[in-house]
C-alpha cells in the first residue's frame, strides 16, 4: 500500500499534466492530514508529508531545504491547536495556509496541569497547553476535512464536483468511525482506563471515557518515580487496563500485569502507517477497545 | 553677429560678479516651479500607483490618512493597534486575503515592517540577493536600505529600542539578514523586512531563555512551586534567534491577540470587496476599512490647493525679481552711459550698440537657462529619493 499510493499519484499527476494543468503541490504536517487531503484531491493534487516514519511530527523541526519547499507549496494545511510548534518559528505563507481546526477553535482543551512559569512583568505562562490531537474526535477529523476541501475548492474550482464526491466519501468513513466509536463509549459505561501519554483528551471528552492520562513512552523503561505515581493513581482510579499508543516494553507489560493492568493500543496515527491507512489504523483501535467489554 | 555676441562675452567675463547675480535670479526664477513640479508629479505618481494597489485596508478607527500613509509608506505616524484576529476575521470570511501588517518599530531609522511572505508576492517583491526570511530572527532589507547601510545578505541588523532612557524596556533584536530586495522604486526600497512573528519578538511579546522548569543554576529562580516558577532578573533573554536557541523562544499568549497596525485585505472581486468593506460601516465594529485609493486622492486635491496657492506666490516673486532685473538692466545702462558714448563717437550706429546690450541679455538669458536645465535634470535623477526623504 505504501508503494502504491505514490504511485496512483504519480499517474494522477501525470493524467492532471496531460490537461495542461499542475497538480496542486500540497504540504501536511502531520499523516491524518495528509491522508485526508489525498482521499479528497485525488487526483488533482500532490500531497506531501515530508517528516520521516520514525519521529513524531508534533516535535519534529524540518531543516531549511523542507521549510522552503513548505514555503513554495501551493497549501499548507495545519492542524491547529499548537500542533507542530515549528510553524511558529518559521514564515510561512498566511494566503496559503489552511488551520484546519480553526472552526472548532472555541472547543480545544486547554491542558490545565502543563507547568508555568514567570519572569516578569507578564505574568505566568506555559510554553504548551492545548491538546493537539484532534482528529481522535471523528466528527473534529471530518470538519478538519470539510477545511481541506474548503480550500481545495478555492483553489481549483474547476475540480469541484471531484473534490466534493472525494470529501463525502471520507466524510462517511469518520463518521462510521464516529458511530462506533460513540457505541463503544457508551458500552464501556465510564469503565476507568489509564493512558500511556496525554494525547486522548478529544477521544476521552467525545466518546466519553474515564481516561487518567500520565507521561510515559512506550519504548521506554518508566522511571520508579513514574510507577510510584501510577500506584499512587490506580488506589483513586481503579483501571485495569492501559491505552498506549504504540506497543509498550515487554518489561513495562509485564509489571502492569502484576498490577493487574492490561495494555492495549490505540495509535494516534500522527506518523504514515508501516500498514494500512488512517482509516485501518483507526479501525484496529475500535476493535482493540471493544476487547475490553 | 558673431563679433557682437564676441564683445558681449568680453563685457560679461568682465563684469562676472553682476553677471553671475543676474544668471542666478534667473536660474532660480525658473527653477522654483519647475522643481516643485517636477516633485510633485513624481509625489503624485508614487502615492496614487501604491495606494491602486492597495485595494483595502483594516485598522483602528482614527485617521483614516495615518493608517494610509503607515501602511502603504510606512510613516511615523502609528495607528491605534488592532488584533490579528482581525486578520482572521477576514480571512474567515471568504471575501477577500489578509496580509498582516505590524509597522511600528525602526532598525537605523528605517522602519521594521512586520508582515508575512504573501507581501512579497502581492507586491512583486524578489530578492536580489539570498533569499526571503525562513525562520524567526531573519530580516530582508529594501535596495536603499542596503545601499545606505552599506549591508548585504548575511550581516546583521539591530532594532532600535523605542526610546533611549527605556532601561528596562525590550532588548533590541540582532537580526541575520537573509536577502536584499530588488530595487522596487517605492517605499519598500526603504524598509527592512521581518516575519510577523519576529516583529511580535521585537515588541516583547516573545522571547527566548533558558528553560526556567529543567535548568541546574538555581541563582536565576526565585519561587518554585508545583505548578509555577517564578524566575529573577538573572535569567538572560536572547537578544538574537539562532538555530541553536531558536528551540527556546516562544510567545506569550494567543497570537490571535497581539497587536497589528493595520490589515492588507485583498478581495477576491470587486463584489466581495464591497460587501467586506460595508461589514465595516456598522457602528459597532473596532475597525475601519479604508479604500487607499480615495484617502490619496483626498490627500491629492489638498496638495494641488496647496500647489495653486504656492504658484501664485512663485508668480508674484518671479514678476518682482524680473521687475528688478529690468530695473538692473535700465540702471546698468544708466552707469554706461559715458561708456555707450565713447563706442556711439568711435562711429557704431544705435542698431549695433543696441545688438550689443541685447547679446549680453541673450547671454544672461542663455546661462540662466542652462543652469535651470542643469539644476532639472538633477532633480528629475533623483525624485525618487526626494519625494520619499522630503515628502512621504
Amino acid at each position: 500500500m505504501r508503494f502504491i499510493v505514490p504511485i496512483v499519484l504519480l499517474i494522477a499527476g501525470f493524467s492532471t499534466m496531460a490537461h495542461g494543468e499542475t497538480a496542486l503541490n500540497v504540504y501536511a504536517v502531520n499523516y491524518p492530514l495528509a491522508y485526508f487531503a489525498e482521499r479528497i484531491g485525488t487526483p488533482h493534487v500532490a500531497v506531501t508529508f515530508p517528516a520521516p516514519p520514525d519521529t513524531d511530527p508534533a516535535f519534529w523541526s524540518p531543516d531549511q531545504d523542507t521549510i522552503r519547499q513548505y514555503q513554495q507549496a501551493d497549501l499548507i494545511l495545519l492542524n491547529g491547536a499548537g500542533y507542530a510548534k515549528w510553524t511558529q518559528k518559521v514564515s510561512l505563507p498566511m494566503l496559503r495556509t489552511v488551520d484546519t481546526s480553526r472552526r472548532f477553535r472555541d472547543t480545544l482543551i486547554n491542558i490545565e496541569d502543563s507547568v508555568t512559569h514567570s519572569h516578569g512583568p507578564e505574568g505566568d505562562h506555559s510554553h504548551g497547553d492545548i491538546a493537539f490531537t484532534t482528529w481522535l474526535d471523528f466528527s473534529q477529523a471530518a470538519q478538519q476535512a470539510e477545511e481541506i476541501l474548503v480550500a481545495f475548492i478555492k483553489k481549483r474550482p474547476q475540480h469541484k464536483e471531484v473534490f466534493t464526491q472525494n470529501y463525502e466519501a471520507l466524510a462517511q468513513d469518520l463518521m462510521d468511525l464516529d458511530e462506533q466509536m460513540l457505541e463503544v463509549g457508551k458500552r464501556l459505561d465510564g469503565i476507568a482506563l489509564f493512558a500511556s501519554h496525554p494525547i486522548y483528551h478529544y477521544l476521552a471528552r467525545r466518546y466519553l471515557l474515564n481516561l487518567e492520562m500520565v507521561t510515559w513512552e512506550p519504548d521506554v523503561s518508566p522511571s520508579d518515580a513514574q510507577w510510584h505515581h501510577l500506584t499512587e493513581l490506580h488506589r483513586d482510579h481503579p483501571a485495569k487496563w492501559m491505552i498506549w499508543e504504540g506497543e509498550p516494553l515487554a518489561s513495562s507489560a509485564r509489571r502492569l500485569e502484576e498490577m493487574n493492568i492490561t495494555g492495549l493500543v490505540f495509535s494516534p496515527c500522527f506518523s504514515t502507517p508501516t500498514s494500512g491507512d488512517f482509516i485501518t489504523v483507526m479501525k484496529e483501535n475500535i476493535a482493540h477497545l471493544e476487547g475490553i467489554l | 553677429m558673431v563679433d557682437t555676441f564676441y564683445i558681449a562675452w568680453k563685457y560679461i567675463r568682465y563684469n562676472r560678479v553682476k553677471s553671475a547675480i543676474l544668471v542666478s535670479c534667473i536660474t532660480i526664477i525658473a527653477v522654483l516651479p519647475l522643481t516643485l513640479e517636477v516633485l510633485l508629479n513624481e509625489s503624485e505618481r508614487q502615492l496614487t500607483l501604491r495606494a491602486e494597489s492597495s485595494p483595502l485596508l483594516i485598522g483602528a478607527k482614527g485617521s483614516a490618512l495615518d493608517l494610509v500613509m503607515n501602511s502603504l509608506y510606512f510613516t511615523d505616524e502609528i495607528p491605534e493597534p488592532i488584533t490579528m484576529a482581525a486578520a482572521g476575521e477576514v480571512m474567515d470570511s471568504g471575501l477577500a486575503g489578509a496580509i498582516p501588517l505590524y509597522i511600528r518599530f525602526s532598525a537605523r531609522t528605517f522602519p521594521i515592517v512586520g508582515t508575512t511572505l504573501d507581501y512579497f508576492e502581492y507586491r512583486n517583491l524578489a530578492p536580489n540577493s539570498g533569499e526571503l526570511f525562513t525562520t524567526l530572527g531573519q530580516c530582508v532589507i529594501g535596495a536603499e536600505v542596503a545601499k545606505t547601510l552599506k549591508l548585504a545578505s548575511g550581516d546583521y541588523i539591530v532594532s532600535s529600542p523605542e526610546t533611549l532612557f527605556d532601561l528596562a524596556g525590550v532588548y533590541p533584536l540582532k537580526m541575520k539578514i537573509s536577502g536584499v530586495l530588488t530595487p522596487s522604486r517605492s517605499a519598500d526600497d526603504r524598509a527592512v523586512f521581518v516575519d510577523i512573528h519576529t516583529a511580535w519578538v521585537i515588541d516583547g511579546l516573545g522571547h527566548g531563555h533558558t528553560d526556567v522548569t529543567t535548568t541546574t543554576d538555581n541563582s536565576v529562580i526565585l519561587k518554585k512551586e508545583a505548578q509555577n516558577v517564578t524566575a529573577n532578573a538573572k535569567l538572560m533573554h536572547y537578544s538574537e534567534i539562532t538555530e541553536d536557541n531558536i528551540d527556546s523562544f516562544h510567545l506569550h499568549g494567543d497570537p490571535e491577540g497581539f497587536p497589528l497596525t493595520a490589515v492588507l485585505a485583498v478581495p477576491y472581486d470587486d463584489k466581495s470587496g464591497t460587501i467586506l468593506r460595508g461589514r465595516y460601516l456598522e457602528a459597532d465594529t473596532l475597525y475601519q476599512a479604508v479604500r487607499p485609493a480615495e484617502v490619496i486622492d483626498g490627500l491629492m486635491a489638498t496638495i494641488f490647493r496647496i500647489r495653486t496657492v504656492l504658484d501664485a506666490v512663485i508668480g508674484v516673486v518671479g514678476g518682482s525679481t524680473l521687475l528688478a532685473l529690468v530695473l538692473v538692466f535700465s540702471l546698468s545702462l544708466r552707469l554706461r552711459e559715458q561708456e555707450i558714448d565713447i563706442v556711439y563717437k568711435l562711429g557704431c550706429s544705435r542698431a549695433t550698440i543696441s545688438r550689443l546690450l541685447g547679446a549680453e541679455i541673450v547671454l544672461i538669458l542663455l546661462a540662466g537657462a542652462i543652469g535651470a536645465g542643469a539644476f532639472l535634470l538633477v532633480v528629475s535623477h533623483y525624485d525618487q529619493q526626494l519625494v520619499r526623504t522630503l515628502l512621504l
